[in-house]
């Protein structure tokens, strides 16, 4: 037990089965929410902008048109813009065991790690995909 | 000691930080604590450029030599000329003289693959003058041929060690120089006099010669050459590619005669078939090539997208050509001749723009076993259309004729695609093969496919040569993991007194990782491993670049997978040989009287050091993607290398004074360099923040700072959180977690009810005795 875990969990935390997988897989890439979005209107407008930045900077390398490290550096700037974002819309991360429904407040260096692991994952899938598509320009 | 907190709620708690009150003694410590720490970076930052001056100036010393023995030096990631791989007159490029000394006479490239003739000018005294003149005539005195011109092996960076090589006419190796290299661990790690040790072993050999690292194997007639050792993969590939090289030259100047294979026995089975069905089959087998594969950027058509099959076989022929054709064509051939169709789309040519008549196709040839076969333009035979049905549409086809009994369609053989590789950055191109094999499928073969024994991939050659080690390596990771998962046990069975049922294994594994892990297998981890792991997924992943170090492999799989069942504690706490060594040394100051000159840290020191590694890991990760090669460099602020693979005085001065500065200071203070500089311990401590299994606390945790006090990783902070990022999984904290004479308020219970006479029942997994509970007569809990 962890004393200093409080009730800063996520609303889904009670629900179960393949509802709460579901909520978890929209959390993980969905990183605002709707109180977050009535306190930090500019930071979560100009946050918008960036997602679908890097969206169509994902969507250019679909299309050939955009080299390995041009979506490297996006995917990099977005991941720090969504550290901000979470610690003030979800400042909460997974404690134990991933299966089991345990949050703790996040630290900054809980919310970095989360994130940039959390992206780093998302980004190798991507980027496989689009590589094994022969979409991508890959030479390292 | 009167608990320094009020409590607001029950999940509310509002601490009181205590006042920092330092005394002086304290921050006289943390001066020279600092101070230190200061000296470590300072060298760690300006040894990488003293040590690179060192390289330069053996570099310097070594040009004088000759040939084999001194001829690598500063030869990592040499700067060639980029004419080198296309301008007929090798020499004037490279140094030919250094593989051929006798000779002063070299011939412009010649052949394919290409070589050059080193000649001696015929001297002849001139009596009547008394002195010496040059005759006309030269003698041809062997061959000298460049590497990447014959072969396209990569070594351990993925890529190839450009070797020059000069082979007498008897077909024995006279010298062998590497021009250039991009093997990180000949650069940081093992001195080049090693190399110079290793290639050295060449000369003297013959170009038939079977070589192998290590001992002479008994059967097969095989010749053992000593390895480097930690650069296993490294030589291996050289002892490939010197050896192959020879041998294709030898071959194709007439030094080793072809030995005919036994033929292919066709059987009846002509039906035609479809493309499709002859695809599916493997009787037509397809190559693609993408423009990266290059070097060039990917557009929307592949570089080449080639198909190709054996038409000897009726079926095959048969399907593709048609009836007619196919008689015409076997009629023209001769006895242990043998017609290959290609076909291809694409944005380059595998007839090759350069061919004029009468020379060589240099973009295809066909590969079998060591021999390789090259096609004239009198080998060549149109094919107009493909009369299978289904086939699709190509821009380029042509019938192929292989005329050698070395070669027999019976046996597995390839088609390789010679093409160019461009290096974005120098403009430099390297020769690059990209082949696919093709097997006649049993069906088509009298009495089947013969049984043939292929030679095993490296990476198996050597997990092979070490299983012994490796049973040995996974049974010490298979008991540490299960030591630790018994952690529950071991620590109840402990008090703060008494530590032995954790100490000992723990210092068991330690002193096994050190002498065993460490300076035996040389299996230290290192940062420069997860940088290559970034790169590998976000670019490419092969598989036998991490399965060729089998130990580093199984390493790895055991670091990830208890990271995220325990997190980096058990990795960094229990197995890494530097940090078991650093505190090691620790402990024997300790024993040795030291103890009263060791010291910690103070908390606000501690807080602001520990972020140093996280920086250290970022900037070499921000640097690895502008280059590897400088962030390898910069990785020497790990001092494993010195410490485990060359050996702490066998490296040049800054080394071996930054890794015996750590080393000092780690006997005053627990694992400084963990604490403070490592980039794999920052690495590893990322992913710890999601480990599923953390270590217990009690509500009082918050109040009583007893486990924070014996914790020398300091991962305690002043609410009683652990901050598992820090934890090294020592497990004191758990000793104290269940005594009841050293645990604040188990204690306070313990007196408690003994007074009140009541038992001390077991203590419960949170951390307190089983509340006890009385029952009624009938055995029903009130
Ligand atoms: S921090 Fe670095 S040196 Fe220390 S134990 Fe971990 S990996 Fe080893
Ligand atoms: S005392 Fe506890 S928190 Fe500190 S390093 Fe040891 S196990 Fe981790």
């Amino acid at each position: 037990m962890n004393p200093n875990i409080n009730n800063n969990a996520p609303t889904y935390a009670h629900v179960s089965g393949i509802k709460w997988v579901v909520c978890e897989i929209i959390d993980h890439l969905w990183p605002w929410n709707k109180e977050g979005w009535r306190q930090h209107k500019a930071i979560e407008t100009a946050g918008m902008a960036l997602a679908i930045a890097a969206t169509v900077a994902w969507l250019l390398a679909a299309n050939r048109q955009l080299g390995a490290s041009a979506v490297i550096g996006w995917w990099l700037g977005w991941s720090i813009y969504e550290i901000i974002i979470r610690m003030q819309c979800k400042p909460y991360i997974k404690d134990g065991p991933w299966w089991r429904h345990n949050y703790r407040p996040a630290s900054r260096m809980d919310m970095f790690c989360y994130v940039m692991f959390k992206n780093l994952l998302i980004g190798v899938i991507l980027f496989s995909v689009l590589r094994n598509l022969g979409l991508l320009q890959m030479v390292d | 000691m009167t608990p320094n907190y009020e409590l607001s709620s029950c999940t509310n708690i509002h601490m009181k930080v205590p006042p920092l009150s330092v005394a002086h003694s304290t921050i006289h410590l943390i001066n020279r604590f600092m101070v230190l720490i200061a000296w470590c970076l300072i060298f760690s930052l300006g040894f990488s450029a003293k040590a690179q001056a060192e390289d330069e100036k053996d570099a310097d010393y070594n040009t004088h030599g000759r040939h084999a023995t001194a001829t690598h030096s500063g030869s990592y990631e040499a700067p060639l000329p980029v004419e080198l791989s296309t301008d007929p007159d090798l020499c004037a490029y490279v140094p030919c003289s250094d593989v051929f000394p006798n000779a002063d006479y070299f011939s412009s490239r010649k052949g394919r693959p290409a070589y050059v003739e080193a000649y001696r000018s015929k001297k002849v005294e001139d009596k009547e003058n008394g002195h010496h003149t040059q005759d006309e005539s030269r003698v041809l005195l062997g061959y000298v041929f460049l590497s990447t011109d014959i072969v396209d092996i990569p070594a351990y960076s993925g890529k190839p060690v450009v070797t020059l090589m000069g082979m007498d006419v008897s077909g024995k190796i006279v010298g062998v120089k590497v021009l250039k290299h991009s093997e990180p661990i000949l650069l940081v790690g093992i001195p080049e006099r090693e190399l110079t040790k290793f290639i050295k072993q060449f000369v003297g050999k013959h170009a038939w010669d079977k070589l192998e690292i290590g001992k002479a194997r008994a059967e097969g007639g095989y010749i053992g050459i000593d390895a480097i050792s930690g650069a296993t993969v490294t030589v291996i590939s050289e002892n490939q590619v010197v050896m192959r090289c020879a041998y294709e030259i030898a071959k194709q100047v007439g030094i080793i005669k072809a030995v005919p294979r036994p033929q292919a026995e066709f059987t009846s089975i002509s039906e035609q078939r479809n493309w499709d069905e002859l695809l599916a089959e493997g009787s037509i087998q397809h190559l693609t090539v993408s423009p990266a594969d290059v070097g060039l950027d990917n557009t929307s058509q592949p570089y080449i997208d080639l198909y190709f099959g054996y038409l000897n076989a009726p079926a095959i022929g048969r399907s593709i050509l048609g009836e007619r054709n196919y008689a015409g064509l076997m009629a023209e051939l001769k006895p242990n001749e043998h017609a290959v169709f290609i076909v291809a789309n694409g944005a380059a040519s595998f007839k090759g723009s350069g061919f004029v008549r009468g020379g060589i196709y240099d973009r295809i040839q066909v590969s079998q076993d060591m021999d390789s076969f090259t096609f004239r333009d009198t080998d060549y035979r149109n094919l107009y259309n493909i009369q299978a049905v289904g086939a699709p549409e190509f821009n380029e086809s042509g019938i192929f004729i292989i005329r050698s009994a070395s070669f027999s369609a019976a046996y597995p053989w390839s088609l390789v695609f010679l093409g160019n590789k461009m290096d974005r950055q120098t403009g430099t191109k390297t020769f690059a093969n990209f082949d696919r094999e093709y097997w006649l499928q049993s069906r088509y073969l009298q009495g089947g496919r013969p049984v043939i024994i292929k030679s095993d991939p490296v990476w198996l050659k050597i997990w092979k040569s070490r299983i012994k080690e490796i049973v040995g390596f996974i049974s010490i990771l298979i008991f540490t993991a299960t030591i630790y998962a018994r952690r529950d046990n071991l620590v109840r069975r402990s008090n703060r007194k008494d530590k032995r049922w954790v100490s000992i294994p723990k210092y068991a594994i330690w002193m096994t990782s050190i002498g065993f892990i460490g300076f035996g297998l040389m299996a230290q981890p290192s940062i420069t491993q997860v940088l290559t792991w970034f790169h590998s997924m976000l670019f490419q992943w092969k598989w036998e670049l991490f399965l060729s170090d089998p130990f580093i492999f199984i390493f790895w799989l055991f670091i990830i997978l208890t990271v995220f069942v325990w997190g980096r504690g058990l990795f960094c706490g229990w197995m890494c040989p530097f940090g078991s060594l650093t505190e090691l040394l620790y402990k024997i100051a300790e024993k040795v009287g030291l103890k009263r000159f060791q010291f910690i840290p103070s908390n606000a020191v501690h807080e602001r050091l520990k972020w140093l590694k996280y920086g250290i890991f970022l900037v070499l990760l921000i640097v690895s993607f502008f280059s590897m090669g400088l962030a390898e460099k910069l990785a020497e602020v790990e001092p494993f290398k010195t410490t485990f693979l060359v050996g702490l005085f066998n490296r040049s001065w800054p080394y071996t004074l930054f890794t015996a500065t750590l080393l000092g200071l780690s006997l005053f203070t627990e694992r400084p360099f963990c604490k403070y500089l490592c980039p794999l311990g920052a690495a590893l401590a990322m992913p710890t923040t999601f480990r599923w299994f953390g270590l217990k606390r009690k509500q009082e945790c918050t109040s009583c700072t007893a486990c924070a006090k014996g914790c020398g990783s300091q991962a305690i902070d002043h609410k009683g959180v652990i901050d598992h990022r820090e934890c090294l999984l020592c497990l004191d904290c758990m000793v104290l977690y269940y005594d009841d004479h050293a645990c604040p308020p188990l204690s306070k219970e313990r007196k408690l009810r003994t007074l009140s006479g009541l038992p001390l029942t077991r203590i419960s997994a949170g951390g307190y005795y089983i509340p006890i509970h009385p029952i009624n007569e009938k055995g029903v809990d009130k």
